[in-house]
């Protein structure tokens, strides 16, 4: 394990892979690398790929941590707000049953794939490949797990879903009383999680200890 | 140093999934399973189909309501160009440059660019590798930005319930402007920044 073997490169399968920049082409020796050091195309200058310092610990916290808080950020509302009477609560999914009842439930339906359905597929996701990875293993389904996880991740949108919030208050302003509650700071440690998952681990490490670890 | 060679002109191809350089005529990647292709398939086509569909839906985007204020005196309809006028002369300014930007110039930019990248990928006008790659990168990165303006919507219309007070609800415009972003989404997957160095090697 990279943890106990600090400074050693990740494990290639083939010692003499080459790989092809998958910006202009171009074919090359695949380096090894220390961690933290990161392989740039010889012909482009496009990054091929880096190596995470103690990418599986890191992932597989991060990804823990995310879990743990997007369990919190869906069982307490982010905001309550009073007004002439009324109090409305706002949360992940209270959002787009809101939008749902006003008779816009396919918009409902991107709001859920966008704040629930994807965060939760990419951390899941991360959290199922890398945890069995640090002592080596591949669990049934990891391939096909690490592919759904590669495409939800550009429709993770919690961080932008946080931004719209920023917005809204803004916009909202005086209008109303307004109470903050512990499932808003749920959400923004959910966005900054995700962020350090996502980033713990290199693409192209993730693939060679997978294939490493279904061929044992 | 040797001149490169290039992954293509000897049949192989890296994986659009897990990177793998492997023999395109494998059929399917050895690693992940996923089909490997040269270039991602009909990448222009694609690209401009998904382009074209984004500039369609921009008009409704655009011209409908994006979200119904209803109250006492009435409905009040307000679309995403006089939401940012409106806060523009209340002087939030933060909110109105925030919704500027994110609802009306990123998503305009993001399609000038993509078609910039189709046109210099057949050629048909230059700009240095790295420029173009920058814009390749920039146009992935930022284009999921816009939602913005739909989440605020949704955020909205949750929590502005107010009775016979005040009601706010999604307009028709807020499903087109999330296709919109979904489309320009797509256009940009689609397209395989390789054909932009392809060019300058056939022509070079």
């Amino acid at each position: 394990m990279k943890r106990h073997h600090h400074g050693l490169p990740w494990p290639r399968l083939h010692r003499s892979e080459d790989v092809a920049c998958e910006f202009c082409d171009a074919v090359q020796k695949a380096p090894r690398l220390r961690e933290g050091e990161a392989a740039y195309c010889v012909h482009c200058g496009e990054l091929l790929y880096q190596n995470r310092p103690r990418s599986l610990s890191r992932a597989t916290g991060f990804s823990i941590a995310a879990l743990i808080f997007m369990a919190l950020a869906h069982a307490f509302p982010f905001l309550t707000m009073s007004a002439a009477g009324s109090r409305n609560e706002l949360g992940l999914i209270a959002c787009a049953r809101a939008v749902a009842a006003d008779g816009d439930p396919l918009l409902a339906f991107l709001c859920v794939v966008f704040t629930v359905v994807a965060p939760l597929i990419l951390i899941g996701g991360i959290l199922y490949l890398c945890a069995p990875l640090m002592l080596g293993r591949a669990l049934p389904g990891s391939l096909w797990i690490a592919r759904a996880l590669q495409r939800s991740e550009p429709w993770s949108m919690l961080e932008v879903f946080l931004l719209g919030f920023v917005v809204s208050l803004l916009k909202l302003g005086h209008l109303a009383e307004i109470r903050f509650h512990i499932g808003l700071w749920a959400l923004v440690a959910v966005v900054v999680s995700i962020a350090g998952a996502t980033a713990g681990i290199d693409r192209r490490e993730l693939w060679d200890r997978l294939e490493l670890a279904n061929a044992r | 140093m040797s001149p490169p060679t290039f992954a293509a002109d000897s049949g192989l191809a890296s994986c659009h999934t897990c990177g793998r350089l492997g023999p395109v005529a494998d059929g399917r990647c050895r690693r992940c399973g996923a089909k490997l292709h040269l270039r991602k398939p009909d990448s222009l086509a694609r690209t401009l189909a998904f382009l074209g569909g984004a500039i369609a839906l921009y008009v409704p985007a655009m011209s409908l309501p994006v979200m119904r204020v209803s109250g006492f005196g009435g409905g009040e309809d307000s679309t995403i160009l006089s939401g940012v006028v409106t806060f523009w002369e209340m002087g939030s300014y933060p909110v109105a440059i925030i919704i500027f930007t994110a609802s009306i110039l990123i998503p305009i930019l993001k399609i000038l660019a993509l078609l910039w990248l189709c046109l210099a990928a057949v050629g048909k006008v230059g700009g240095s590798g790295r420029k173009l790659a920058l814009t390749y990168h920039v146009t992935e990165i930022v284009g999921r930005w816009s939602m913005v303006d739909v989440f605020v919507v949704a955020i909205l219309a949750c929590l502005v319930k107010l009775g016979t007070l005040m009601t706010i609800t999604p307009g028709p415009a807020a499903l087109s402007f999330a296709a919109v972003v979904i489309l320009t989404m797509f256009s940009a997957m689609s397209f395989d920044p390789r054909l932009l160095w392809d060019r300058r090697r056939h022509t070079s």
